[in-house]
């Protein structure tokens, strides 16, 4: 009597049950979940030297600080002067990366004179984007 | 291997311990829309629901500086220090939601929306709009 075929089987198991982990590997939100920066407007000119409040809008899905697992829920961040992550891997943590970890709905920034570009990008409880990934649209602002 | 994916799944529930949850003093909840006074064809309108100085938590987070909104819907404020009645004047946002879809019927009404803790208790201090009137036409 040979354990091979059952040693094979649980292999297989093993490998079955790493594949089906990874696939829960990323969050996964709802189709009509919809992100978008309320203020400002795409094109908005804004004052330099002053600090601007930013609108953070999210529809069908709700906000819940980091490291809380519920279900539908994300964090904001706001991506400043820079493209998206890619999908599956934690956002960084930068200056152009801004988590708001603690559930924030709205922040203030100052941005240095010119254009710039403004994105949001919701992150599951472990800062890493859904699958769908839900993003807003990126808009330009321009400080003078 | 089976253990870890069978623990990858933990909720958090928050022990009850008397006394309200504490809210930073520059707290502040608000309508970003609609705004007082506003005029609503056919009644149906999204309401976005702005708070400062705090974060949005789903029910039973127990984060510090953290709750999640409620809408008031003609009516005044409930008692605090017990939680938000839960009905058609009271809405719950517990999923940690910022906006909301509501449809009014014909007619003045008053919003207010005001902010509870894990266990849909008001803050101390309590942090609430200002109430706002709206018309349905």
């Amino acid at each position: 009597m040979s354990h091979a075929p059952a040693m094979r089987k649980l292999f297989a198991a093993a490998i079955a049950l790493v594949l089906w982990s990874a696939t829960f590997a990323v969050a996964a939100a709802p189709s009509d979940a919809y992100l978008y920066i309320g203020w400002p407007n795409d094109g908005q000119v804004l004052s330099a030297g002053k600090p601007f409040r930013i609108w953070f809008g999210l529809r069908n899905m709700g906000v819940a600080p980091k490291g809380v697992a519920f279900p539908n829920t994300g964090h904001h961040h706001l991506l400043i002067d820079t493209g998206l992550p890619s999908p599956g891997a934690e956002v960084p943590s930068d200056r152009n990366h801004l988590h708001f970890g603690a559930g924030e709905t709205e922040t203030t920034v100052e941005l240095p004179p010119g254009r710039h570009t403004l994105q949001l990008l919701l992150g599951d409880e472990r800062h890493i984007s859904f699958d769908p990934q839900v993003v807003s649209k990126k808009i330009t602002v321009t400080v003078r | 291997m089976i253990f870890l994916a069978c623990a990858a799944a933990s909720l958090h529930a928050g022990g009850a311990f008397a006394g309200p949850t504490a809210a930073p003093d520059n707290a502040q909840v608000y309508f970003i829309w609609p705004s007082d006074g506003a005029v609503i064809q056919n009644g149906k309108c999204w309401v976005r629901m702005g708070l400062r100085n705090m974060g949005v938590a789903p029910r039973g987070t127990d984060i510090a500086n953290t709750g999640h909104h409620h809408l008031l819907i003609d009516t005044g404020l409930p008692g605090m220090g017990e939680p938000v009645p839960n009905d058609r004047s009271h809405l719950h946002f517990g999923a940690g939601e910022t906006e909301a879809r509501i449809e009014l019927p014909p007619g003045r009404h008053t919003l207010q929306l005001l902010l509870g803790d894990k266990d849909h208790v008001p803050h101390q201090p309590p942090v609430y709009s200002k109430p706002i009137t709206v018309t349905v036409r």
